[in-house]
């Protein structure tokens, strides 16, 4: 059966999409003006939609439209203006690029470091570090229908068995990091401890943090593969062809100039 | 000017601190109002600091471009995009889909910038790769531990690894939940209060590099 | 041997390159489809949405951006597809300005496979600054965070919105993370005050930082990175992107362990030749 035809734009897209992919992966080969035309259109595009989506949200959403509403209901009503108080902060703020005027930033940075650190003190203390402490010192025993039992279920994250490695990681961790002092005796088994415990971590880090990598590679592959079909003009094959034809023509072209060095 | 420039907005961030620090304590009427009020001001004030940040990011790159430092090409492709994303952008009232189809902003997005930005984040997949080839060396017994846990928890992650060796999936579970929370918790303790430090400091003005540097500090 | 194993320790990368290239394609042509196993603590957010009655309203924060895209887009599917299937009022938004246009468009594909409408069954508010400021904001007042929705409709009144005038008034709420700007956020201003109960689905790299939380149950789930998303969609038996996804990752993880073994046989081959080998 024949495959159904995609939309014009569709194909366009996934031959932009391809064609921009394959110039940021031919950073593999080496850095080259293909990688580095990709790189500045990313940084454009980005700030570009950035400046669109802040400018239609925070000027016009959240600012603009309820200020209209508030004084069109109100007039006479000091509350709908209030929202100028912020706005007028906001403009505070730019005038950090204004030299003789640039202390009004001051203002709004204040207004804004103050209230930021005012409420993440209260809720950094409950969410942090009380919980936190909280759940490491479990109690170790548990009433059941036979008394008093501990658990030593290694399987079981709550088991009084974990709850006490648990509390030797935390323990021996914070006193690798924060006490300064010189680890003999008694004080060196609690850091070496320490340090075991930040291998494990560390360890277990980068194993997530390749699997995550390799997602990504798995995401980008994956666009690749669909957009090398025919329904697309097969624009990933005929777009890795263009790219590599292009760095051999680079490479040429360099190594004419720089007489027979590589560019590097 | 002094007090304008140098007291005023110590004393701001000294009311405020304090006034937002006891708000969480206090869920009075009439401190719920100020919060909700000052919340949505803070939203639009970091708005604007948005811009702020994007304005920065203009300036470098129209310097390179007057001054025609070597690869102001690139620079001058970078303003092309961004200028053209952004006229796309306002021409299509900022909004990436109309009655369920696509405007020409949305298009831009969905074909440039999505790849883009997935693709350079991806690379990194091939540098950890060769990183874990020429640095991974069990050179001491800290690194051999850090080797063993790695190679575990990257078998016990994944369903071949699961299917051939059946225990690192419960060794992988163990090893975050037990060993690996152990240190997070360390760390996430001593950081916040840290961080607690810092926003008294800030509060109380002995910290003051928020404010910029110059004269008037 | 030592000088086979001193070529082989200064192979060019471009070979490693290669290998991973290969790693991630082959599987990707060929699936073996090994079975996924699911772990407790995606199990928990599944039945935690399992357990919720229709109509309830859930929130989905997605905290990322298209760098992250093909371990996070994968989890919002199945969640959303689980959510829908379970009639809930679902609830869309994201902290991070550079995808809002993910979001909307996930939001909209799997609304459109699932036969739901916008204003009435879901709503998708998009992005608005401020981070913590926000979540305190739509805390405080949904409203005023929020006043209209992502397609410019104002929220007041959305029939989805019903009865809901602030984050009390949500049921769950699941932030899908890359970085700071998410779990932790949402627990800190959020579920810390207003009390709803919430879970968290991540990249692999923030992953193993949230297992604190998750011990202490300020989430009550985690759904970490790919593997964690083919959890999902095999809770949900709709198999997606993760599940077609993990041959490659299992393949890729494989050929990594498989360099770093090689790495340290050659290390030990050459160990001792002049003091210590590169």
């Amino acid at each position: 059966m024949p495959e159904a035809m995609l939309p014009t734009e569709v194909v366009l897209g996934a031959w932009v999409a391809a064609g921009l992919t394959l110039f940021i992966y031919s950073f593999l080969y080496k850095d080259n003006p293909l990688f580095k035309l990709g790189e500045h259109l990313y940084v454009g595009i980005s700030v570009g939609y950035s400046v669109v989506l802040a400018w239609h949200t925070v000027f016009l959403r959240l600012l603009w439209e309820p200020l209209q509403k508030a004084v069109g209901e109100a007039p006479a009503s000091p509350d709908s203006y209030v929202l100028l108080i912020p706005a007028t902060l906001g403009v505070f703020m730019l005038t950090r690029f204004i030299p003789q005027i640039s202390w009004l930033s001051r203002i709004a940075f204040a207004f804004v470091v103050g209230f930021g650190s005012g409420v993440a003190i209260p809720r950094t203390i409950s969410s942090y570090i009380l919980k936190q402490i909280e759940d490491t010192v479990n109690p170790l025993l548990t009433m059941g229908a036979g008394g008093l039992t501990m658990g030593f279920d290694l399987a079981a994250p709550q088991s009084g068995v974990n709850t006490i490695i648990l509390l030797v990681g935390v323990v021996s961790v914070l006193f690798y990091f924060f006490f300064s002092v010189e680890h003999t005796g008694a004080g060196m088994v609690t850091a070496r401890t320490g340090i075991y415990f930040l291998m494990i971590a560390f360890g277990a880090a980068f194993g997530y943090t390749v699997m995550s990598r390799m997602s990504l590679l798995i995401g980008r592959f994956r666009d690749l593969i669909t957009f090398a079909g025919a329904a697309y003009g097969y624009a990933t094959l005929v777009l890795l062809a263009v790219t590599v034809l292009s760095l051999v023509g680079w490479e040429l072209a360099t190594r004419r100039k720089t007489g027979g060095a590589s560019p590097e | 000017m002094i007090f304008l420039k140098r007291q005023l907005p110590l004393a701001i961030t000294f009311v405020m601190g304090i006034a937002f620090t006891f708000q969480y304590y206090i869920p009075h009427p009439v401190s719920e109002d100020a919060i909700t009020n000052v919340s949505k001001w803070m939203q639009i004030i970091s708005g604007f600091a948005l811009f702020l940040g994007l304005a920065s990011l203009f300036h470098v790159h129209a310097v390179k471009i007057t001054r025609q430092v070597p690869g102001w090409g690139f620079s001058l492709a970078l303003y092309v995009a961004m200028i053209g994303t952004i006229v796309i952008g306002f021409w299509s009232h900022g909004e990436t889909k109309v009655d369920g189809g696509q405007t020409a902003f949305g298009w831009l997005y969905d074909y440039t910038m999505v790849p883009l930005q997935g693709t350079m984040f991806s690379i990194l997949a091939f540098f950890i790769a060769s990183a874990a080839y020429r640095a991974f060396r069990a050179r001491s017994r800290e690194a051999s531990v850090l080797l063993v846990a790695a190679v575990v928890v990257m078998m016990g992650r994944v369903p071949l690894g699961q299917f051939l060796l059946p225990w690192t999936w419960d060794v992988t579970q163990w090893l975050l939940n037990v060993l690996n929370s152990a240190v997070r918790r360390a760390i996430l303790i001593g950081v916040s209060m840290g961080a607690v430090a810092l926003s008294l400091k800030i509060i109380l003005g002995i910290e003051r590099s928020y404010l910029g540097g110059g004269r008037d500090q | 041997m030592k000088d086979f194993a001193r070529r082989m320790v200064g192979i060019d990368r471009r070979i490693i390159f290669l290998l991973i290239t290969a790693a991630i394609l082959l599987p990707m042509l060929k699936p073996f489809g090994l079975p996924i196993k699911v772990s407790p603590e995606v199990k928990a957010v599944y039945d935690y949405i399992e357990a919720m009655p229709e109509r309830s309203v859930f929130l989905l924060s997605f905290d990322f951006d298209p760098s992250s895209k093909p371990e996070l887009e994968p989890q919002a599917v199945a969640l959303l597809r689980h959510a829908f299937r379970k009639n809930l009022r679902v609830i869309g938004m994201t902290h991070w300005l550079t995808g809002t246009g993910l979001a909307d468009g996930v939001f909209s594909a799997v609304a459109a496979e699932t036969g739901k409408e916008r204003g009435k069954d879901y709503a998708f508010l998009g992005w608005s600054p401020g981070g913590g400021a926000l979540i305190i904001s739509m805390g405080q007042d949904l409203y005023k965070a929020f006043p209209s929705d992502y397609s410019k409709t104002p929220t007041q009144g959305m029939p989805v919105l019903e009865g809901v005038r602030n984050l009390r008034d949500v049921n769950y709420m699941v932030s899908l993370a890359a970085g700071g700007s998410g779990i932790e956020m949402w627990y800190v201003f959020g579920k810390d005050k207003y009390r709803f109960e919430m879970a968290g689905g991540s990249t692999g790299v923030i992953a193993p930082g949230l297992y604190p939380f998750l011990r202490s149950g300020q989430i009550n789930g985690l759904i970490g990175g790919l593997q964690g998303a083919a959890e999902y969609e095999t809770l949900i038996g709709q198999k997606g992107m993760a599940t077609a996804g993990m041959d490659a990752q299992s393949a890729a993880h494989f050929v990594i362990i498989a360099l770093v073994l090689l790495c340290n046989v050659f290390y030990f081959m050459l160990r001792g030749e002049q003091g210590r080998p590169r």
